[in-house]
């Protein structure tokens, strides 16, 4: 594949800009779409998916779509000379999965070799900005963590966790990508664990059960994002020129089991030996797809710092973590539970 | 940064007034959202981790993003109904007696202010009652800004880290707290850990440890680790080696004084007669301890004997001023430095068993 030289990166041009969305389906790729369609600086949205989103049909204007599967092997190239063609000035890599999956050879060729795809074809085709979705769980939960892990913590992943590690190794891609070709403009998202009232994904779905499993004696503090706090933080990212990783984190921390508690759950728990056996004989036998090792997750604290994204993002969570766990649960505002950062200042 | 008056979290929910809580009254039984009591934080915590945003916002932000969620709740998309647990009436039952002993807000390193107003009485007891502490020095404890309390650690459970906590919440006039640094075999152990946190501890750490201090607040230290708790009676009051230095260098990094402390009594409290190793490790402990009373009493062993509690504070020691940030980074002079200091704490304890 021939390799445009980076100096080739093209200026933003004056009639707006073109932004090439993958994972459009996905809740932030809808919402990024919805923002961009708002936005006059931007001239052209290319959805690129497997299937169209349904926001395409609700009478989108800018937002074309283009079906893009970033299992095949040649998509690369595809995707290049739509880039090229297009004029495509930044690139939102949003494609990865919400939800661990029992189908681990698909999902590893999903995230990691479709992230390969994506990062080839920007490298052939030059955008100018490249921005890649990734979450805060890329960390890991290990028990010698700090209390809040910045930018420049490893990320370590999981042992045995394929849905992790598939977005460790993305990650490195994109890292990688980003020294080869130091006029491109990359930013990598870390999102924390995303809550709110219409997103779905690994979270939503295990705080959704009636009762929770608890790590008996163990109670690490978590963190959430508000899924519009999230959709944002990606639009300002799209926006802005700042280059690296950055953690979008939401407002405060609460105990595992006091957000349990907030939402109403059942905590039942369980020595963590007896959990992890039950674990896998659930995911063996296919019951339930959230995998064994996230209940690391429930044993130590992973919880990341989102001062970078306040200083060179300006971004800032408006919504705190009680009321992204209240919104979860649908107990607001009708409830009166208006909590405006405003009023912090 | 003084402590909030608008608290959004609690404010915004009516929340009842700050003075009945933790008094066993939750008048918000019958509330829908409102679970968990008040939230107050104490003096020098701040809720709010981040600078101010890059971008004068004059709330139009807050308002879009306000209309979104709106949005996101039209009839269009309904909320999944998963979400919502069945029979309302008795989930909010359920919620307001989860949330009764825990505040629905905790600050940046997880301590609870109701579960810790929960648990003064307790401590309150052993210190005044059970172990009759007597302190000496407290004047040599800032009323603000940075410190780092270093101080001798024994005694099998982390005991001497909580009266050193109370006594500064106590006696001293600013009534500061302390956050404690806990070792890791100590905050990662089942119940005790998470425990040790609600109440302010935080796991021993460089980043956490700097953090804190940059945020000024006071912290104490036990350089001693595992191996200080795990003395054994015979080496009593024998200050074992302080870590690597970590905390010179915490103090010569962050500019923060360092106030020598030393602790009288928590070897009596649990005197550990031996430790046995050869299979705490397969359940995760360092070791088991073998006091008088554990494990022959079972978990009531692990009480502590009323001792009689000595507690010094020695005046600040400020390595930052002496010898400049940039000595953080020379090691023979960060070990002479943490070897200097635990003579310095000896020389107290010593003093104090006379």
């Amino acid at each position: 594949m021939a390799t445009v030289s980076v100096g080739n990166a093209r200026p933003r041009r004056a009639q707006g800009r073109v932004v090439a969305i993958t994972g459009a389906c996905t809740y932030l790729g809808t919402e990024l779409i919805k923002r961009l369609e708002e936005d006059r600086r931007y001239a052209k949205v290319l959805v690129l998916d497997v299937k169209a989103p349904s926001i395409l049909a609700a009478g989108a204007t800018k937002a074309r779509f283009f079906p893009i599967d970033l299992t095949q092997p040649t998509i690369d190239g595809e995707i290049a000379a739509l880039l090229q063609r297009e004029q495509v000035d930044t690139v939102v890599h949003g494609a990865f999965l919400s939800h661990p999956t029992h189908a681990t050879e698909w999902a590893h060729e999903f995230e990691d070799v479709g992230t390969m795809h994506v990062m080839n074809a920007c490298a052939a085709a030059g955008p100018a900005r490249v921005v890649m979705v990734s979450t805060t769980m890329a960390y890991g939960a290990h028990p010698e963590n700090p209390n809040f892990l910045d930018e420049r913590a490893e990320l370590r992943g999981h042992q045995d966790s394929r849905f992790i590690n598939d977005k460790v190794r993305a990650e490195k891609q994109a890292a990688r990508f980003a020294r080869e070709h130091p006029h491109v403009q990359v930013a990598t998202l870390r999102f924390a664990p995303i809550l709110g009232p219409t997103i779905n994904n690994l979270h939503t779905r295990f705080f959704s059960r009636v009762t929770a499993p608890v790590m008996a004696g163990h109670d690490p503090l978590m963190q959430f994002v508000h899924e519009q706090d999230a959709a944002w933080a990606l639009k300002r990212a799209v926006d802005s020129d700042a280059v690296g990783p950055f953690n979008i984190v939401g407002k405060g921390v609460l105990p595992y089991t006091t957000v349990l508690a907030l939402m109403g759950r059942v905590p039942v728990p369980l020595p963590f030996l007896l959990a992890r056996s039950i674990a896998k004989a659930l995911w063996a036998t296919q019951i339930v797809s959230t995998a064994p090792s996230l209940l690391d997750y429930l044993l130590y604290v992973c919880v990341a710092d989102g001062t970078r994204a306040t200083r060179d993002l300006g971004f800032t969570a408006r919504f705190s973590i009680k009321r992204t766990i209240l919104d979860f649960v649908g107990a607001s505002p009708e409830d009166g539970a208006t909590d405006v950062a405003s009023s912090f200042a | 940064m003084p402590p909030d008056d608008t608290d959004p979290i609690a404010d915004d929910l009516g929340a009842p007034d700050a003075s009945h809580a933790p008094d066993g009254d939750w008048p918000s039984m019958s509330d829908d959202v409102y679970v968990g009591g008040d939230a107050e934080l104490a003096s020098g915590d701040s809720y709010d981790p981040y600078p101010a945003a890059a971008d004068t916002d004059d709330g139009a932000e807050q308002r879009e993003l306000e209309r979104r969620v709106d949005e996101g709740r039209t009839p269009v998309y309904p909320l999944d109904d998963r979400r919502r647990l069945p029979l309302p009436g008795l989930w909010r039952r359920w919620r307001a007696f989860a949330m009764r002993g825990r505040a629905d807000m905790v600050d940046d390193f997880g301590r609870d202010p109701i579960a810790t107003a929960r648990w003064e009485w307790v401590l309150d007891f052993l210190y005044a009652k059970w172990f009759r502490t007597e302190v000496r020095g407290l004047e040599h404890v800032p009323a603000h800004g940075r410190a780092i309390l270093i101080a001798n650690h024994a005694g099998s459970l982390p005991y001497d880290s909580a009266m050193l906590l109370h006594a500064i919440r106590r006696d001293h006039p600013a009534r500061r707290d302390v956050r404690p640094l806990v070792e890791d075999a100590v905050f990662h152990l089942p119940w005790l850990g998470p425990l040790m946190n609600r109440i302010g501890g935080v796991r021993a750490c460089p980043e956490n440890a700097e953090r804190l201090l940059e945020k000024d607040e006071l912290i104490a230290v036990f350089p001693e680790g595992v191996k200080g708790m795990s003395k054994l009676w015979r080496d009593r009051y024998r200050l074992q080696r302080f870590g690597r230095g970590g905390f010179v260098k915490l103090a010569l990094k962050t500019g923060a004084p360092i106030i020598p402390v030393a602790v009288i009594g928590a070897e009596e409290a649990l005197p550990l007669l031996g430790r046995v190793t050869w299979f705490a490790k397969s359940v995760g402990l360092p070791y088991v301890p073998v006091t008088p009373t554990f494990p022959w009493l079972g978990p009531a062993g692990l009480l502590p004997l009323p001792s009689k509690w000595k507690i010094a504070f020695g005046p600040p020691i400020d390595l930052a001023g002496e010898y400049g940030a940039a000595a953080a980074e020379d090691r023979l002079l960060v070990g002479r430095l943490a070897e200097q200091i635990r003579g310095q704490v000896q020389a107290m304890v010593d003093d104090l068993r006379r």
